[in-house]
């Protein structure tokens, strides 16, 4: 079969497949029985919009259909937490179950059954959300007009006949329910998701759709391509006809491993729940992104303006919130306009993170923070109540597990920050901002284990500093020194005296000695404490004290090169 | 006794290390506890990461029956089992 738009159902007419493959894989010849369930299921029900949540792709498909066929809407959360199905419910006329229940359609029901008209290309299909620059979420309603144009687009870019595809993303959300479901359906192919997901099952799936004699397309995104095992046996497999990645920019390493590994092309491709695909790639050839077919660029003063016939209006110019470059053949991405990151394919408001912590009772302020890492993860730097600063590791573990309680609700699991610090205030440069500079300074023990944690400090006066710090759980000392009570060794917290003084005053000449040295009291893993250093006229004085009492202090004598006793 | 509670503190360094739980100790984990949702909170891409450690630490390939997967990563001490029984180092 070849290219049949949504609107003239191509369920209804899909073609016995001859190959077998097991029975997670969706073969469309089997979803009329099943959609007829469904629409038994919902003959006594209210029209209107219904809350659609399924992860299976055969479930999802055979009821979706029977809502379009029945002239419902079909609403898709963009994930299954208990908090947004049950706000979503509440604006629906109705939330599917997850069967039609014991609704085994009989030859004589089926009859009963009007045979579905086409349905009408200016109906609303389907209602999705993505989340807002402010994070709050933005409802999007989509025409069968305009999934049937960005559909014909991939059929003519990508055209499915003698292929079967494998999908790792979720159908919940634009391009995986584009991609990964519905380009299946209109080319009449098997498909199949949910568990593929998982590296292990992608590869099985393959290696099914290679002995069926079928031609493998995958539908991926950045955090699965960028986490394929090298182990795998990828190279017994059939190699796919391609893999597609979208919802976040892919790095360029990534796709070149995901190339390596799965012998085949990686297509990216640019878009946004809002305005569907904007364009695509394959970046190992070439890095600028070429515009899908039908849609109109206007690249100016690095802002994205597009005209398309997937857009809601498609006669009005759409502002995309990317920032972009023209190159000879596209364009480049440069990253947004608005304080919006992606992890794992998922929209974050670094706003509502930072506005979410702030509303609780001992949170001051909280900037939240991209801190370019390979994981992706955010950091986040909260200002609290003094009597809310943690001291030592329990309390501090105790308290940011309060706070990932407190996002929870309003965020996914992966889009909570996972590196945290607690100020007394968001430390400033002498422009009063927190820059990048004191942002890498916060989070520079994640990458030096044998620093302490920087977490502010004060200049009383020219001669003097005071730093906070605190023993980070990981600092490489630990390790090794006592198995079963980890302390921090003397000579590590002497050390750190020494090289603070030097980014505090400025080098400050050679090692010479130490003097009226005294330890006071163990320094543990997860401690806040207090360095205060004194310049002197040989060297420096230095005491660490946390709210135990004093940890050690003492004196260092150094000398500036070539100073000193040539007098 | 000793190696299994050797492998227990090795299991809790690699998910601490191969996951940048700064601010999580051994000690924090319960070898009971779920590691994912809640209890420890690791989420889908923390299922991928601790995949490819166990395979790089152990040579443990994961199979393809997902659900077993899962119930493997379901806590520590099922995580131990798996790599007792899996290890080919």
């Amino acid at each position: 079969m070849t290219f049949v738009p949504l609107t003239r159902l191509p369920w209804r007419r899909a073609n016995k497949n001859h190959r077998s493959l097991p029975h997670h894989w969706v073969d469309p010849i089997s979803l009329p029985r099943r959609i007829d369930a469904w629409r038994h299921w919902l003959d006594d029900q209210p029209g209107g919009r219904w809350l659609l949540c399924q992860r299976h792709p055969e479930d999802f498909c055979a009821a979706l259909i029977a809502l379009w066929e029945s002239g419902r809407i079909a609403v898709l959360p963009a994930d299954d937490r208990p908090e947004t199905l049950s706000r979503l419910a509440a604006e629906a006329d109705g939330t599917l179950p997850d069967t039609p229940g014991d609704h085994s359609v009989s030859q004589h029901e089926a009859a009963a059954l009007a045979y579905p008209e086409a349905l009408a290309p200016a109906s609303t299909a389907v209602v999705l959300y993505t989340s807002g620059s402010t994070g709050d979420p933005v409802r999007l309603a989509k025409r069968f007009d305009q999934l049937d144009a960005e559909l014909a687009a991939h059929a003519d870019l990508w055209p499915l006949t003698g292929s079967c595809v494998i999908s790792q993303v979720s159908h919940q959300h634009i391009y995986g329910l584009l991609t990964g479901v519905l380009h299946p359906l209109c080319a009449g192919i098997l498909f199949c998701g949910d568990e593929s997901r998982y590296p292990e099952v992608l590869a099985a799936r393959i290696q099914e759709a290679g002995d069926a004699g079928l031609a493998p397309v995958v539908v991926s995104s950045p955090a699965q391509l960028s986490r394929l095992p090298e182990h795998l046996p990828w190279g017994e497999s059939p190699h796919p006809t391609r893999v597609f990645s979208s919802g976040a920019p892919l790095a360029a390493e990534h796709a070149q491993h995901a190339e390596r590994l799965l012998r085949t092309t990686v297509i990216e491709i640019y878009g946004s729940t809002e305005t569907g695909g904007i364009a695509h790639r394959r970046q190992t050839q070439d890095i600028s992104w070429q515009a899908l077919p039908g849609v109109q660029l206007s690249l100016s003063n690095e802002h994205l303006t597009l005209r398309s016939p997937f857009l809601e209006d498609p006669g009005s110019w759409w502002q995309q919130p990317d920032r972009v470059a023209p190159t000879t053949d596209g364009f480049e991405l440069l990253g947004r306009v608005d304080r919006v990151v992606k992890i794992a394919g998922k929209r974050v408001s670094l706003d509502r993170v930072e506005r979410t912590l702030a509303d609780m009772p001992e949170v001051h302020e909280a900037r939240c923070v991209d801190l370019d890492r390979a994981d992706g993860r955010l950091g986040v730097v909260v200002a609290l109540q003094d009597e809310a600063v943690p001291h030592q590791h329990d309390t501090r573990y105790a308290l940011i597990q309060r706070l990932r309680a407190r996002l929870s609700p309003h965020l996914e699991r992966v889009a909570i920050p996972r590196y945290w610090r607690f100020v007394d205030a968001l430390p400033s440069n002498a422009q009063g901002k927190l820059d990048r500079s004191l942002i890498n300074r916060l989070f520079a023990d994640l990458d030096d284990t044998k620093a302490p944690r920087w977490l502010g400090e004060r200049h009383p006066d020219p001669s003097s500093c005071l730093l906070t710090l605190e023993v980070p759980e990981r600092l490489i000392f630990l390790e090794g020194h006592f198995e079963e009570y980890p302390l921090v060794p003397g000579v590590v917290m002497v050390q750190w005296a020494i090289e603070l003084a030097g980014e505090s005053f400025g080098e400050l000449g050679e090692f010479q000695g130490v003097e009226r040295l005294k330890f006071q009291r163990v320094l543990r893993p997860g401690v806040r404490f207090t360095l205060r250093l004194t310049r002197r006229n040989d060297g420096i004085a230095f005491a660490i004290d946390s709210h135990e009492g004093r940890h050690c202090a003492g004196q260092v004598r150094l000398q500036a090169q070539g100073g000193g006793r040539h007098g | 006794m000793n190696e299994t509670r050797d492998l227990s503190l090795e299991l809790k360094r690699l998910i601490i290390d191969t996951l940048e739980l700064e601010d999580i100790t051994p000690v924090d984990i319960d070898p009971v506890a779920p590691l994912f949702g809640e209890g420890l909170g690791l989420d889908s891409i923390d299922a991928l990461e601790l995949g490819l450690a166990l395979q790089k630490r152990y040579g443990i390939k994961l199979d393809a029956e997902a659900e077993e997967t899962r119930h493997h990563f379901a806590s520590l001490n099922a995580l131990q089992s798996l790599v007792e029984a899996r290890r080919v180092d």
